[in-house]
């Protein structure tokens, strides 16, 4: 390694997000390529169905803080260096964008989109370059976002995990996922679940004609009911009568092909299971409960026959009311409820049957059940090497060679591993096309009402503000507002910061626009007890400043940027600073893209057609590297 | 720092709300106990047509929004019981421009989702029924179904 990587790589201090597949790899690589100084941050434990790949981990760890064994296990090969673990949610206030500020770099290793999106606007707010990654089996990637000099995380939309609407599932199923969701969500959890949650199984609020029963007695099992009864009631009830109260109505099957009712009687003529003995009883108390042995059904990968999921059906259900009655009511489906999974896997395919769509077996449908992902270990190793390879880029300061590398199945031109040079920011990103400004200011003693007058309407000269944090609206004004919503606006006006309903403390980001301007603003809250009383009276100290780093290449189409403050982190470290906003810090957006439209094309700005072309395949390519990544057992 | 794009979005509705919306429609972030102000859920009321038996009925309807709004459209729910063809026994809406799959576009705004509803109100799709109560009446017994859909409007009068 050059004696410049090392130096870039000794001087630094990074933060890890995520422990997990891409952590475990992660941090080793980082340990070894001669980093000192690493936090790890991670909610969760270790599970047994993590150790395949997660190499860091133990059998006798299971049940432990990811984030505490990984530093343990790393520290016994490289011991001289500090990580500092943290076994909590990086959503937590505690890692607000003041915790951000001291890093170099933040390195990604999440499964999950809202963790993503978190990290990526702490790091915009902090201004501290992001190494996002993510794997799906054999594909993966990584990207690099520095405020200012490319797309931030959040400027192209993701594929978020399907969601199915509930006609589709309800009444009329065509693919076998829709069965799964079915079984899951509304059977499942009718039987299981907490019963007060609504459920849209049965469209039937009063039983046609027998008005005098009320609809969801159907599922309650009376008192000189068996299980095997009961159960056999339910499977007529869902797959046959309720299919034949669905044929009835014409319309719906017009232009579609028409299900068919099943009952019991015809595919398990006897009245009562046969079973090979009596095997659970020798099921010892480790293992899990499940139908599998008693019903001589061992591969996980066959696909049972109608009879075979009827009998998981009837026998699944009776080993839930007979060994697991304490359950029954507060169930949630869990994909490694072994009972559960084989319940489900048994209630989609007889829908599926029904539906005239293709059966599964138990190990697909618990795959689609759980939005299990297969995870590749090698593909982990590759994604953690590319990060630290473009992390130590950016320690070096050498932007221009930053790339956003893909990781795929196929070689491409002889490739697996396939370059790309980050994209620039998309000028309508909500998240990172908006100002960002710094307010030091007592959230203890300072009134909403002074915030609102001072900064909102002297300051930034907003005539009818609107304040929010998140989601939550905290201030609107205008005659319009509606009286109960006004009522609780005056409230809050004579509360002071801290103690708002959605607290505005040190690190919060508040997000301020007008209902006729065309003008947001987020203002990052610093908290603050000193001020200078001749210099700020007020005793707020409101600064400009923006993802600014001094690269000639973006400044080109952000000539709105405040050209007399240095830089960011001298401005942030300078409180006594510009408090002053200047004018063209806070133009509207529409005239933002107005200037922007009307500068020379900067030499930089690469052809959008090409941009375009690549980004199209990508996106086909990583469809699904948002999503959680785990591993069967 | 929740919800960047589907709180931008929704800040927009809101706004655009407040702007201009239709005569008689209410829609309005949910306020809690505690006196937050919340974007993410909305509380509106549906006002039955003029000249349909709908007529006087202003009808609760609240919509649920998530993370990934605009992609995906917000769930919205009448009272659980509501009686028409399309709605679930919990309430949920079955609307074609509700529909991930179907209708739903990212541009459709809460003024046209609410239009949309109170449209769907005197013109029941029996293609698509999401109770049978209310579905066979439409069909099998249309006086009686009116007279139902006239017993409900008187239940939920106007609020002043």
């Amino acid at each position: 390694m050059a004696d410049s990587h090392l130096q870039a790589v000794k001087g630094a201090k990074v933060l890890m997000v995520g422990a997990g597949g891409i952590g475990c790899e992660l941090l080793k690589t980082l340990a070894l390529s001669g980093f000192e100084d690493i936090h790890v941050i991670d909610m969760d434990t270790i599970e047994v169905s993590n150790l395949n790949r997660q190499f860091l981990f133990r059998q006798s760890h299971v049940g432990q803080s990811k984030a505490k064994v990984a530093r343990d296990a790393v520290l016994k090969f490289k011991p001289h260096i500090n990580i500092k673990p943290y076994h909590a949610n990086v959503k937590s206030p505690e890692f607000n964008v003041e915790f951000f500020k001291q890093f170099s770099v933040v390195l990604n290793g999440l499964d999950n989109l809202d963790a993503r999106r978190h990290v990526n606007r702490l790091c915009l707010a902090a201004q501290v370059p992001l190494v996002e990654s993510g794997t799906t089996g054999y594909l993966g990637q990584v990207t690099v976002h520095v405020k200012g000099k490319t797309e931030c995380y959040e400027c192209q939309p993701k594929p978020t995990p399907k969601s199915y609407p509930v006609c589709t599932i309800t009444s009329t199923p065509s693919k076998f996922v829709h069965c799964v969701v079915w079984a899951k969500d509304l059977l499942f959890a009718k039987l299981f679940g907490d019963k007060s949650q609504d459920n849209d199984l049965n469209i039937r609020p009063s039983d046609d004609g027998n008005t005098s029963k009320n609809p969801e007695d159907v599922f309650e099992r009376s008192s000189d009911e068996n299980a095997e009864k009961y159960g056999r009631r339910i499977h007529d009830h869902v797959f046959g009568y309720n299919i034949e109260l669905a044929l009835a109505n014409d319309e719906t099957w017009k232009n579609r092909k028409k299900p068919r009712p099943i009952y019991i009687k015809d595919v398990l003529p006897d009245k009562s299971l046969q079973r090979n003995g009596h095997l659970e009883n020798c099921t010892s108390e480790d293992m899990p409960i499940s139908t599998m042995p008693t019903l001589g059904l061992k591969n996980p990968q066959d696909i049972w026959s109608l009879v075979e999921n009827a009998e998981v059906f009837l026998e699944s259900l009776r080993l839930f009311i007979e060994k697991r009655d304490k359950d029954i009511g507060n169930l949630i489906f869990d994909k490694d409820d072994q009972l559960a999974v084989e319940f489900v896997t048994a209630a989609a395919n007889i829908r599926a049957s029904s539906f005239g769509i293709p059966l599964h077996s138990l190990f697909e449908a618990k795959g689609i059940a759980g939005n299990i992902v297969h995870a590749v270990a090698t593909t982990n190793a590759i994604i953690a090497g590319l990060i630290v390879i473009e992390a130590i880029k950016i320690l070096q300061c050498d932007f221009h060679n930053c790339r956003m590398s893909y990781c795929l199945e196929h070689p491409s031109r002889k490739m697996l591993l396939m370059p790309v040079e980050p994209f620039e920011a998309n000028k309508s990103c909500y998240v990172c096309s908006e100002q960002i400004l710094l307010l030091e200011i007592n959230t203890w003693t300072t009134k909403l009402r002074d915030f609102v007058e001072k900064i909102v309407r002297n300051k930034l000269g907003m005539n009818l503000p609107i304040v929010m944090h998140g989601a939550n609206l905290i201030y609107e004004d205008g005659d319009d507002i509606e009286e109960d919503i006004a009522t609780n606006y005056t409230r809050n006006l004579d509360k002071v910061l801290a103690e708002l309903p959605s607290q505005v403390t040190n690190g919060t980001v508040l997000t301020v626009e007008d209902l006729q301007q065309e003008l947001t603003c987020n203002i990052n809250i610093k908290h603050r007890e000193e001020f200078d009383e001749e210099k700020h009276p007020d005793g707020m100290v409101l600064s400009g400043w923006s993802g600014h780093l001094n690269d000639n290449k973006v400044a080109s189409n952000r000539e709105n940027d405040i050209s007399s403050a240095p830089s960011a982190a001298a401005d942030a470290e300078n409180p006594d600073g510009p408090d002053v906003v200047p004018k063209n810090l806070i133009l509207g957006a529409r005239e933002k893209y107005q200037r922007w439209k009307n500068l020379p094309t900067p030499q930089k700005i690469r052809p959008r057609n090409r941009t375009r072309r690549i980004r199209k395949i990508l996106i086909k390519l990583m469809t699904a590297t948002a999503a959680t990544t785990m591993t069967m057992t | 720092m929740s919800g960047g794009i589907a709180r931008g979005r929704l800040a927009e509705e809101r706004k655009a709300w407040r702007k201009n919306h239709p005569h008689g429609f209410v829609a309005k972030p949910e306020t809690l106990a505690d006196g937050s102000v919340n974007l993410m859920i909305w509380h509106c009321t549906i006002p039955g047509k003029q000249g349909t038996d709908w007529e006087g009925g202003y009808f609760p309807l609240t919509l649920h929004f998530s993370e990934d709004y605009p992609s995906k459209p917000p769930k919205c729910k009448f009272s659980p019981g509501f009686f028409h063809p399309n709605v679930y026994p919990s309430g949920t809406v079955c609307l074609s421009i509700l529909n991930e799959d179907t209708g739903w576009r990212p541009a459709i705004t809460v003024k046209q989702i609410l239009v949309g509803i109170q449209d769907l109100l005197d013109q029941p799709n029996p293609a698509d029924p999401a109770q049978t109560d209310g579905y066979q009446l439409f069909i099998q017994d249309p006086v009686e179904y009116k007279r139902r859909v006239r017993q409900q409007s008187k239940q939920y009068p106007a609020l002043v």
